[in-house]
């Protein structure tokens, strides 16, 4: 699973997520609002989720593992 | 002409068509930034040649339009439709001094460069900026402003906005950021504000991203190519440039138009030296500068010219290094290019390439006459047939081969004739005020170059009717449903032996009804002929002389000079015109054309005594009939083929060579086709089939009706070749 909600009540994001993968955070989004979501185990974020993060604004937990997330995405959402 | 002024006229014809090519491109997608800049740096390697021809007037004309690409370029606009129209009536004027310079082999001291200027001068004083105010640059100074760390090393500034149903597409538009080469840093924005996070539609793409990148701008545009509708690019060199190195940069810069100078001064005997002087020069400046990519294309440049003792590439390398360093990288990818092509093609003036056909054709003759004297030789029973036979089998591969070899050389893409109609099309459609879109196919189909060559005409009265009389004015278009914009298809392919070539509308089609209206308002044919006709023998009266249904004559078409001019000049190349048309639907027009018009078909026949050629292209069949099935019409002759009445002529009746009791009339008959109607001509023997040289007629036979031509046969004597049609009709 790239979408799993921990035992602590986060959203984590690992491995390789794809665009379908944008609906399963947004629906845990919405299911528990002000969540955090780890992504310090992400490798790569189809364009379809990071617009989520960005809309959704959550708290981010990383710093994530890919190189271009980390250097030009988490300074604009995280 | 002088060597160098004749190479001036090649490639500035060549540059010429070019700029044409990216402007007409750049109306259509102004944001095309690759586009742009290539028009841009024909325009100044145009202005370049014209300097070193000390052609001033052509220098100042091109000066000028290559001030408005810049200015449109300063101000972060797109180019406008009257940026384009101004630099096309400037090239028009290049083209129109050329054809001067080809004509009287000498630059023109009256040139007036001054119509184009003051054409220049009132659009610059038009707001056309305000028309367009230039609101791209606004997104490149926040984008500066955000990532102020990385802006000394950005050269690129890229805003992407892909479409909402790019996740569709399995397209990952970050993904394909992240992997630019030289990316600096990105920005992500809504495209539209977020929504209520329930009401987000996690599919619908909602991002504008905008990123700085050390690359350059032919680079980004390279890996960007597949969504490059959806991304604009601006260039950050001037910004990026630090302003410290101005003052020594345009010592440079006047360093290497120093040695555009002196290259502009080379006459042949000192070239050589000349050229490896200004290259070191220019290779030097640009690596004190710091340049160092460009003055290794500079060098290599030098290199290649002093190998092919040809100025253009260092020119254009030295040039281009002046432009300005963000064009540096894809002049030298294209120069590579260049030189590249250069080592597997060269220039052959079309005269030695006609030469060469010539000379095969005579050699086919030649070999035909061989083929005689082979036969003679078996029939004495001479010991030397066998070997004879032989070697003269082994020649006919040869000379097939050689054949072959020479036609292709005279090949020409139809890209060739098609070049010119995008921008004859835009014309004629502002003029009618009827928007159309021409879509070009197939326009690498090769054909002989005569062929291309003479299709230009014929294929411009055809786009024009297409446009004048074919495609509906712009309410009926919207009343029928129709887009606004009309879709005229010029598009050519192979078959077999044949190029065709298709003009296709999506017009109203042609009033069958109308057509013979007006064939019998102009006693074009009898009423009994009309009322008899089929739709498909009715559009041919089109091709009639004196033909035209328009309301109006324009200045483009509807003077009655159309359909039959264009049968009759594709009729000339072997060719044939056939018109298709759906009402409603629109025309298409089909042109069929022969591959080479070096070797014509042809059969034998014989007619009061003597031998004559009729082209194969034009046989539909041949047959025997008895004499009692040929009846009299009037004080002619007709024969009833499968239900059909066909009109039937005796070939030595219309000789002339009729000679009692040699023949009778039960001789072969020949049935023709020609532009669709079928016609029989008897014939006392048939012969052989042969591939020949038609050489059109001279002199005294010129003017002689039903003669399409004539050739050489293996024993010395003439072949005339028949124009059948004209017996027929």
């Amino acid at each position: 699973m790239t979408v799993q909600v921990n035992d602590k009540g986060a959203i984590e994001l690992s491995g390789r997520c794809g665009a379908d993968d944008a609906e399963a955070l947004l629906r845990h989004l919405l299911a528990m609002p002000g969540a955090t979501v780890v992504w310090s185990e992400s490798e790569h974020l189809h364009s379809a989720v990071i617009q989520v993060l960005l809309a959704a604004a959550p708290r981010m937990s990383g710093p994530p593992k890919n190189a271009f997330l980390a250097t030009h995405i988490a300074p604009i959402i995280a | 002409m002088d060597e160098l002024l004749a190479q001036f006229l090649v490639e500035s014809r060549e540059l010429v068509d070019k700029a044409v090519d990216d402007l007409l491109a750049l109306e259509k997608a102004p944001n095309d930034r690759k586009r742009f800049e290539d028009a841009f740096r024909a325009f100044h390697t145009l202005k370049g040649g014209a300097g070193i021809v000390e052609f001033a007037a052509m220098q100042t004309v091109l000066h000028c339009a290559e001030d408005a690409l810049a200015a449109a370029r300063a101000e972060a606009r797109p180019v406008s439709s009257l940026d384009v129209g101004n630099c096309l009536s400037c090239l028009d004027q290049v083209v129109e001094w050329l054809d001067v310079i080809e004509s009287s082999g000498a630059v023109p001291t009256d040139a007036d460069s001054a119509e184009i200027v003051a054409l220049f001068a009132r659009t610059s004083a038009a707001p056309v900026a305000a028309a367009q105010p230039p609101t791209s640059g606004e997104w490149v100074a926040k984008l500066l402003s955000t990532h102020a760390a990385v802006v000394s090393r950005a050269q690129t500034a890229l805003r992407y906005t892909p479409a909402s149903d790019t996740f569709f597409r399995q397209e990952d538009p970050l993904a394909r950021i992240a992997a630019l080469p030289g990316l600096l840093a990105v920005s992500l924005e809504p495209r539209a504000p977020w929504p209520k996070l329930e009401e987000l539609d996690p599919f619908s793409c909602n991002l504008t991203i905008t990123a700085l990148l050390a690359s350059s701008l032919a680079d980004a545009a390279a890996a960007l190519e597949s969504e490059s509708r959806y991304c604009e690019l601006q260039p950050l060199s001037d910004r990026s440039q630090p302003r410290a190195d101005e003052s020594l940069l345009r010592k440079a810069e006047e360093l290497l138009d120093a040695q555009l100078a002196l290259l502009g001064s080379a006459s042949d005997a000192r070239q050589h030296g000349l050229m490896a002087s200004a290259g070191l020069v220019a290779a030097n400046v640009l690596r004190h500068v710091g340049r160092v990519s460009e003055a290794e294309a500079v060098a290599t440049a030098a290199a290649v010219a002093i190998a092919e003792s040809r100025l253009q590439p260092l020119l254009e390398a030295i040039t281009a290094a002046v432009h300005g360093p963000a064009d540096a990288p894809p002049e030298a990818e294209a120069s590579a290019a260049q030189r590249q092509d250069g080592r597997q093609t060269m220039r052959v003036s079309a005269e030695r390439i006609d030469a060469l056909v010539r000379l095969t054709g005579e050699l086919i003759v030649s070999h035909n006459a061989i083929g005689h004297a082979v036969k003679l030789a078996e029939q004495e029973g001479s010991a030397l047939a066998v070997t004879l036979k032989n070697q003269h089998a082994s020649l006919s591969r040869l000379v097939a081969d050689l054949q072959r070899a020479v036609v292709g050389m005279r090949v020409l893409p139809m890209s060739t004739a098609f070049r010119r109609f995008p921008r004859l099309v835009r014309e004629m459609s502002a003029e009618l005020k009827k928007p159309a879109n021409l879509v070009l196919e197939g326009q690498d189909t090769e054909a002989d170059k005569a062929i291309v060559e003479t299709l230009v005409e014929p294929l411009v009265h055809v786009l024009r009717n297409a446009l004048d009389h074919g495609i509906e004015d712009a309410a009926v278009r919207a009343a029928a449903g129709k887009p606004a914009v009309a879709t005229i298809l010029l598009r050519a392919f192979r078959e077999g032996e044949h190029v065709i070539v298709e003009v296709a509308d999506d017009g109203a089609g042609i009033d069958v009804a109308k057509v013979k209206q007006v064939a019998s308002d102009r006693n074009l044919l009898p009423a009994g002929d009309l009322a008899a006709m089929t739709d498909d023998q009715a559009l041919d009266l089109v091709f009639l002389p004196g033909f035209s249904t328009a309301k109006s004559v324009t200045a483009l078409s509807g003077r009655g000079v159309g359909m039959d001019a264009v049968r009759t000049s594709i009729g000339r190349l072997g060719g044939q015109v056939d018109l298709r048309s759906v009402a409603g639907k629109g025309t298409t027009v089909r042109v069929t054309l022969p591959f080479s018009v070096l070797v014509t078909q042809v059969m034998t026949v014989e007619a009061g005594g003597q031998l004559f050629g009729i082209p194969l292209d034009a046989i539909v069949e041949t047959l025997r009939l008895e004499k009692g099935r040929i009846f009299p019409i009037g004080a002619a002759h007709a024969i009833v083929l499968r239900d059909r009445t066909i009109p039937l002529v005796r070939l030595a009746d219309v000789l002339a060579r009729r000679v009692e009791g040699v023949h009778d009339d039960s001789g072969p008959i020949v049935i023709a086709q020609l532009d669709g109607e079928l016609g029989a001509v008897q014939v006392d023997r048939i012969g052989e089939r042969m591939d020949i040289i038609l050489k059109p007629l001279e002199g005294l036979l010129s003017g002689v009706p039903g003669l399409a031509g004539s050739t050489l046969l293996g024993d010395g004597s003439v072949l005339l070749v028949l124009d059948v049609g004209e017996f027929v009709r």
